[in-house]
């Protein structure tokens, strides 16, 4: 094994043993597919079915569905569902919820974020995070949180619906009107 | 004659004390303390699910001063097989207070499970107080934590006085008759066995003089004495002398004050200390080196059941107490629950952040409270890996001549979790995670590629891309022919696969397609700040950053193109507590994230049959690793990135 290889390894060995440690169970954005066996094969041809796309900074378009994506089994993969919210991040959030309808953003914020820090893959905490801040009147990242949130949601309609009216709210009250509609378009789509 | 130089001496001797009150008040009236600030790590959060392992939360245990015992008293745990019980002190957060809570807890798994609080308010998550990691000193590096003399146990002051000063709220400043004691006994003895100074005398030799034993400082001393009482309250000095009394010594670092002491010697809040660790502090004043519990136990313990005694004597404790009391052991810990500077790489970016917003001064003095994000366990881990690792790459002078350096980041919060800055992670100088700018070399290839994969009309996974060399003209004449690594060259490859095997040639290819100037914008997007070079060969990563740099940019492509600001701080508060600065999380989306999964699903490839299939070597399969390899043309530097459940890591 060559010398870089075998540092690489060490500090994966590194990396790896902390995992473990460090994210919730099923906090991987990666999830192991097709269990051990996993030669991965080469992803199939993804661009001639696809429709060109234009995509903007601030103004998400459709996110690819899944039968765009590379073949899930056996290989590489990833999981764009957030995580379901433990008891213990559900109790930061009431945290948070009280002190939000009692016009503490702030420390709703802090909350959120002590919630965040053990959840990080819940679109719901993203979610919570936007409307601290659109009472705070941060609308700036109040979409930036938004659309985080919408990157997690997964295939959960509910929770994608939720963050694209919540998208389009504040995209309106920024005086951005297409982004506005357009959100609300993907909300009434779902 | 005599009467004139009487006068003189007089009128000098007016104007000598009307400038030793000035400079007994201007100290008084001023700030009388530089106190440090103090740098913690992260909270360890403790909750259903947690991942921990019972070696790590023992770890983490003794880094916040927690005592195996009886799991009853605060700050002690008590351990059996994966079974928890752990009494905590409470904390005051920058967000509200930690109530003293116990804990019952099982580890099963490396996770928490049946976590239940058995005492105290209820919580489905509680944190443990956070470790301190360090601090940032006044130039005289004294160390202290202020207290108020209305929140001491009372035993501590009447103790002191029983020992040092039985006639403090009487006397002026001076007590002449223990003075003609002491220098009657000292003289029957024919040297300095007994003193006769006041509290306050000594607090002013502390304050104001240096230690000589000269009739002149003598006089001084006296002469302040009685101008600090002239001005001030009995207990306000009281309360600065219980601040400022020198009490031990941790390396360069000076043990000053009750406050402190307490914590360097039993890991404890002075208001929770027994009689007879009240009664060790007060006997140290005499001679902290000498009575050092640690050092030497026994003269210490002696020392401590004359105070004990003289405790009895006074009437603060009934003889029923005092012999429990002189039967106990000294109760001190086994060693200071921190060692200073056990982090510097950690702490020299914590500073550099810390520069931002606070003047040097402000962080010497003020004593402001530093809520960091180091996860003790996973910087463990990091200093393990590269002390590890390194003596294995290389033999003799091979060996001696490498160096390396680490980053961990959470990679959905953009907290720095851990860092080492070079190969002996002790060592406090030239820290290469922030400073050593390298070229970056192939770690530049998932931007060119992201950059293309952004034009899902032009650029998927399964586009075909050649590998085949070419030469490159300038215009004043000059050429550039890239070429692989291996020398080799393929002829059309799918573009999953040129990333993945890392080729040079497609990556420049591809680079030149979208232009260089896309991808330069892209790296700005990820959080590029330095100079980018705009000819051909940054696609092959002449580009120099730091490990610190790369991190940041990498962050984006492991959180689907949302731009994370690396953080190494939460929070700063005042001493009081009150907020000062609060570093909140930021999010902002810098790329499209269907291009960016395609990038992830390349990047997995490369951990499973690329260039960092090495991995695999020793981490188990089903782990998925997404990651890039990166080696310069000369060999030189060598680096990893990669990313995995919600850690990031670099090495360099």
């Amino acid at each position: 094994m060559s010398r870089q290889s075998v540092f690489h390894v060490g500090m994966l060995a590194a990396l790896l043993s902390l995992a473990g440690c460090a994210s919730g169970p099923g906090g991987s954005i990666y999830v192991p597919a097709g269990g051990a066996s996993r030669a991965p094969e080469p992803p199939q041809a993804a661009g001639e079915e696809k429709e060109p796309q234009v995509w903007r900074k601030s103004e998400q378009t459709e996110s690819q569905e899944p039968e765009q994506r590379p073949e899930r089994s056996n290989k590489p993969s990833y999981q764009d569902a957030g995580d379901d919210l433990s008891p213990a991040a559900l109790s930061l959030v009431r945290e948070a919820d009280n002190l939000l309808s009692s016009g503490d953003a702030q420390g709703a914020i802090v909350r959120l974020e002590r919630a965040q820090r053990i959840a990080p893959r819940s679109a719901e905490i993203y979610f919570k995070l936007s409307e601290a801040y659109v009472a705070g009147s941060k609308l700036g990242p109040a979409e930036q949180f938004t659309l985080k949130g919408l990157s997690l949601a997964g295939n959960d309609t509910r929770l994608q619906r939720a963050g694209w009216l919540l998208l389009a709210d504040i995209r309106r009250a920024r005086g951005n009107v297409a982004g506005a509609s357009q959100a609300e378009e993907r909300a009434s789509a779902l | 004659m005599f009467i004139r130089i009487a006068a003189v001496s007089l009128v000098l001797l007016a104007c000598w004390v009307v400038y030793l009150d000035a400079v007994v008040t201007s100290r008084f009236e001023g700030r009388r303390f530089e106190v440090p600030s103090r740098v913690y790590a992260r909270p360890l959060e403790l909750y259903d699910g947690a991942g921990v392992s019972s070696g790590a939360l023992e770890r983490e245990l003794a880094l916040s001063g927690y005592r195996k015992g009886d799991g009853a008293k605060p700050g002690s745990y008590r351990r059996n097989g994966g079974h928890f019980i752990i009494s905590t002190r409470g904390f005051r957060f920058p967000d509200g207070n930690e109530p003293r809570r116990k804990l019952s807890l099982n580890i099963y798994g490396d996770r928490i499970q049946d976590f239940s609080v058995s005492a105290g308010d209820n919580a489905a998550i509680v944190r443990l107080e956070p470790a301190r990691i360090g601090g940032i000193y006044p130039a005289h590096k004294e160390d202290r934590i202020l207290v108020r003399l209305d929140e001491v146990p009372p035993q501590l002051p009447a103790a002191l006085m029983a020992v040092e000063d039985r006639n403090f709220y009487d006397h002026f400043g001076i007590a002449p008759a223990s003075i003609g004691r002491a220098m009657l006994a000292n003289m029957r003895a024919g040297r300095v066995v007994q003193g006769g100074s006041t509290l306050t005398q000594q607090l002013v030799k502390n304050f104001f003089l240096t230690r000589d034993q000269t009739l002149l400082r003598k006089g001084n001393e006296a002469l302040m004495s009685i101008l600090l009482e002239l001005h001030y309250e009995k207990n306000d000095i009281l309360e600065t002398y219980l601040n400022e009394v020198y009490l031990g010594q941790a390396g360069t670092r000076s043990i000053n004050g009750f406050g402190l002491a307490s914590q360097f010697y039993f890991g404890e809040s002075l208001k929770d200390l027994d009689v007879h660790q009240v009664a060790l502090l007060v006997g140290m004043v005499k001679g902290p080196s000498y009575y050092n519990p640690r050092r030497h136990p026994e003269r210490a313990t002696q020392r401590r059941n004359l105070v004990i005694s003289e405790m009895e004597e006074a009437g603060l404790i009934d003889s029923q107490k005092a012999a429990r009391s002189r039967g106990l052991s000294l109760g001190v810990s086994a060693k200071p629950s921190y060692s200073e500077n056990r982090y510097p790489a950690y702490i020299d970016l914590v500073r550099r952040h810390l520069a931002r917003d606070y003047k040097e001064e402000d962080l010497r003095s003020e004593g402001l409270r530093i809520f960091t994000t180091l996860n003790p366990a996973i910087q463990y881990a990091a200093e393990y890996a590269v002390t590890d690792t390194l003596p294995r790459l290389g033999s003799g002078d091979t060996a001696k001549a490498l160096e390396a350096s680490l980053v961990v980041t959470a990679k959905d919060t953009g907290e720095v979790l851990a860092l080492v800055g070079g190969k002996d992670p002790q060592f406090a100088g030239f820290n290469r995670a922030l400073d050593a700018n390298r070229p970056i070399g192939s770690l530049i290839k998932p931007f060119t590629y992201l950059t293309a994969l952004e034009q899902p009309d032009r650029y998927t996974l399964m586009t075909p891309v050649l590998d085949k060399s070419f030469t490159l003209e300038f215009d004043d004449g000059r050429r550039w022919q890239p070429k692989n690594y291996d020398g080799e060259e393929r002829g059309e490859v799918p573009l999953h696969r040129a990333l993945s095997k890392s080729y040079n040639l497609p990556a420049v290819r591809v680079g030149l397609d979208v232009g260089v100037s896309a991808v330069r914008k892209t790296l700005r997007a990820f959080g590029v700040v330095t100079p980018i070079s705009e000819y051909p060969s940054m696609l092959l990563g002449s580009v120099a950053m730091s490990p610190v740099t790369v991190a940041q940019i990498y962050q984006g492509l492991a959180t689907s193109g949302f731009n994370t600001p690396l953080r190494t701080i939460r929070e700063v508060t005042d001493s009081g507590g009150g907020a000062l600065s609060r570093y909140s999380l930021e999010v902002d989306q810098v790329a499209d994230p269907a291009a960016v999964h395609l990038l992830q699903y390349a990047m997995q490839e490369t951990m499973q049959e690329g260039t960092g299939r090495s991995a695999y070597y020793s981490v188990p399969k089903e782990l998925t690793l997404a990651g890039k390899t990166g080696t310069t043309d000369d060999g030189r530097d060598s680096w990893f990135a990669g990313f995995s459940g919600d850690l990031l890591a670099v090495a360099g």
